[in-house]
């Protein structure tokens, strides 16, 4: 039987938010899709055990949040901005975990990313909003209250369990944290390769040539200022050929936008719905969750590949989770 | 919130031809984009919204939704039910794109839809138009003028976007175009009316902003808790109401 599982936040950290895959149905009334940053983490910390892979997740930013379970509890962690810890033990990621009720777990910092994931069996229990659970910081709604998490919350799951969800809780319950022997593995979905692959954008012949080698050829760094709305880049201003304004139109997460004095910005999940800058370059939708794990000063670059290309890559790794949703249900039959 | 920039201004063409046509390019592996032309006009976002219409009367498999602007129509879609489905090309974006061409073809004409005119009930009082006697003193007029000008003009929604429900209205009478203020406010009740350069606008979200603030809505221009959290959507024409303090107020409680 599905049981009620509970969290206490115990320290909030930087920025942590429920978000699932985020909300589409409200693009034309100028709603952000919000969503993970990172939706690869977060996708694999549901199938990790047994959950629809667009649950919701919570997704905390950096390492310094803790949390105390407030019973017993199933869940699965992902991404790369902290490792889980409970007293000394290290708490593998990418696989189901059970904790017994009592059980303070922290985030410890990894200097990997930027962004962890917590999915837990059922996924995390908040009101549907404009068809999402997905949080809207700016609006302040969505997700819980409309707000990042504070210390005191009290996060419920919802008990509409997978057949899977509910062999893997039986066969893990116990008095200990206690882990399955296999995990999901990671690596293959994330790539070491440094460099984000994109697809030349619109406007793309709206910039010199030496700028787009440019682009092409040097590293950009993080700034600071950069957020769930967009990372922004330092590095060699961008110069435009043709000075011609874009009328404002459709740009989505990947979108990189030349500003006016020549700055990259990489729009994140809260990006406006439109924009009037022009775009150099769209990220290969495969490469955005590495974009997401990002912290600032941390070095970009990028390299051209074809449209054919990125479609390609994102079916590729689309058929690879499908034979690796298969496989975890076969391991759980 | 990002850079709003300054748009240029809205010429009305009151021609219509019956046959249009869009070229496309994929933003990102999901979305596709229609270019309708590359200026605004009445003619080229009453194609956008006929042809908006037309698709979401033909939906293909793996559709999600649509965002309208100026010139575009983007399309978004599951790239895998789309690769799944029988749709004809050699990649998805192609799959699509045809579609898209081919459902242009089966429709001649524009359908011309009789839109209902949006009635917005603005509050002018000086108490919420904290700029008026500034966008009177640029444009040499008395504020009773700003007013009447702004309340006569009829206004089409052009696009949502910048925050949810930020409707960017064309038709906004020269005459009381005003530059936006040097400092931006750092707070802005929603429901502020403004004028920025040739276009007027509502804040549907407290925010921000550089806008010269004429007026206050007592509507909603966004609320989450409607079925449709924007009161206005792209398509729409609008005309501006002027109410009283008492009758501002009146319609606040409701």
């Amino acid at each position: 039987m599905p049981i009620e599982m509970e969290i206490c936040i115990h320290k909030a950290g930087i920025q942590s938010t429920i978000q699932d895959l985020g909300r589409y149905a409200y693009l034309s009334q100028g709603v952000p899709i919000a969503g993970a940053m990172d939706s690869l983490s977060a996708r694999l910390a549901n199938i990790a055990i047994g959950n629809l892979e667009d649950l919701a997740t919570i997704e905390f930013t950096y390492a310094a949040a803790s949390f105390i379970t407030a019973t017993d509890l199933l869940i699965a962690y992902s991404g790369e901005g902290a490792l889980l810890i409970t007293g000394e033990l290290e708490l593998p990621a990418y696989r189901p975990l059970f904790l017994p009720k009592g059980t303070l777990i922290k985030l410890q910092n990894n200097n990997h990313g930027a962004r962890t994931y917590v999915a837990i069996a059922g996924g995390w229990d908040v009101p549907t909003v404009l068809a999402s659970k997905s949080t809207y910081l700016t609006a302040g709604f969505g997700g819980y209250q409309g707000r990042t998490l504070i210390a005191g919350d009290k996060l419920k799951n919802n008990k509409n369990w997978s057949e899977s969800t509910l062999k893997l809780f039986s066969q893990l319950k116990g008095t200990k944290p206690k882990f399955t022997k296999w995990g999901i593995l990671a690596k293959s979905f994330f790539p070491d390769d440094k460099s984000i692959r994109v697809v030349p954008g619109r406007e793309f012949s709206w910039f010199t040539s030496d700028s787009i080698l440019y682009f092409a050829s040097s590293s950009y760094k993080v700034a600071l200022n950069s957020n769930r709305m967009a990372l922004n880049l330092e590095g060699a201003a961008i110069e435009r050929s043709k000075k011609e304004e874009l009328l404002s139109t459709a740009v989505t997460p990947g979108t990189i936008q030349v500003t006016g004095n020549g700055n990259l910005v990489l729009l994140m999940a809260d990006c406006q719905t439109t924009g009037g800058y022009p775009r150099i370059a769209q990220v290969a939708a495969i490469d955005l969750p590495r974009c997401a794990q990002l912290k600032p000063s941390d070095d970009i670059t990028f390299r051209y590949i074809s449209q054919e290309n990125a479609e390609q890559l994102y079916i590729e790794q689309e058929l690879e989770i499908n034979t690796l949703k298969i496989a975890i249900n076969d391991k759980l039959q | 919130m990002g850079v709003f920039k300054c748009e240029p201004m809205i010429d009305k063409q009151q021609e219509t031809t019956s046959s249009y046509s869009f070229q496309t390019y994929a933003l990102g592996e999901q979305a596709i984009t229609l270019e309708f032309g590359n200026e605004i006009s009445e003619e080229t976002a009453e194609q956008i919204n006929s042809f908006k219409e037309l698709l979401s009367e033909n939906l293909f498999p793996g559709f999600k939704t649509t965002v309208s602007a100026y010139t575009t129509l983007t399309v978004f879609y599951h790239l895998m039910e789309v690769l799944t489905s029988d749709l004809v090309g050699t990649t998805c974006f192609e799959k699509v794109s045809n579609y898209l061409h081919q459902l242009k073809k089966s429709e001649y004409q524009i359908q011309h839809t009789s839109k209902a005119v949006v009635t917005i009930p603005v509050c002018y009082d000086e108490k919420f138009g904290i700029d008026l006697r500034e966008v009177a003193q640029i444009n040499k007029l008395t504020v009773n003028e700003v007013i009447e000008i702004h309340a006569a003009a009829r206004y089409r929604v052009f696009m949502i976007g910048f925050t949810p429900g930020f409707a960017y209205l064309g038709g906004m009478d020269r005459r009381i175009a005003s530059p936006r203020k040097s400092t931006p406010r750092l707070s802005l009740p929603a429901g502020a009316v403004g004028i920025a350069g040739n276009q007027t606008g509502i804040y549907p979200l407290k925010t921000p902003g550089g806008w010269q603030i004429i007026g206050q809505t007592p509507l909603k221009m966004f609320d989450i808790h409607r079925d449709q959290p924007s009161f206005l959507n792209a398509g729409d024409e609008v005309m501006f109401k002027p109410i009283s303090m008492a009758e501002f107020n009146e319609l606040s409680c409701q």
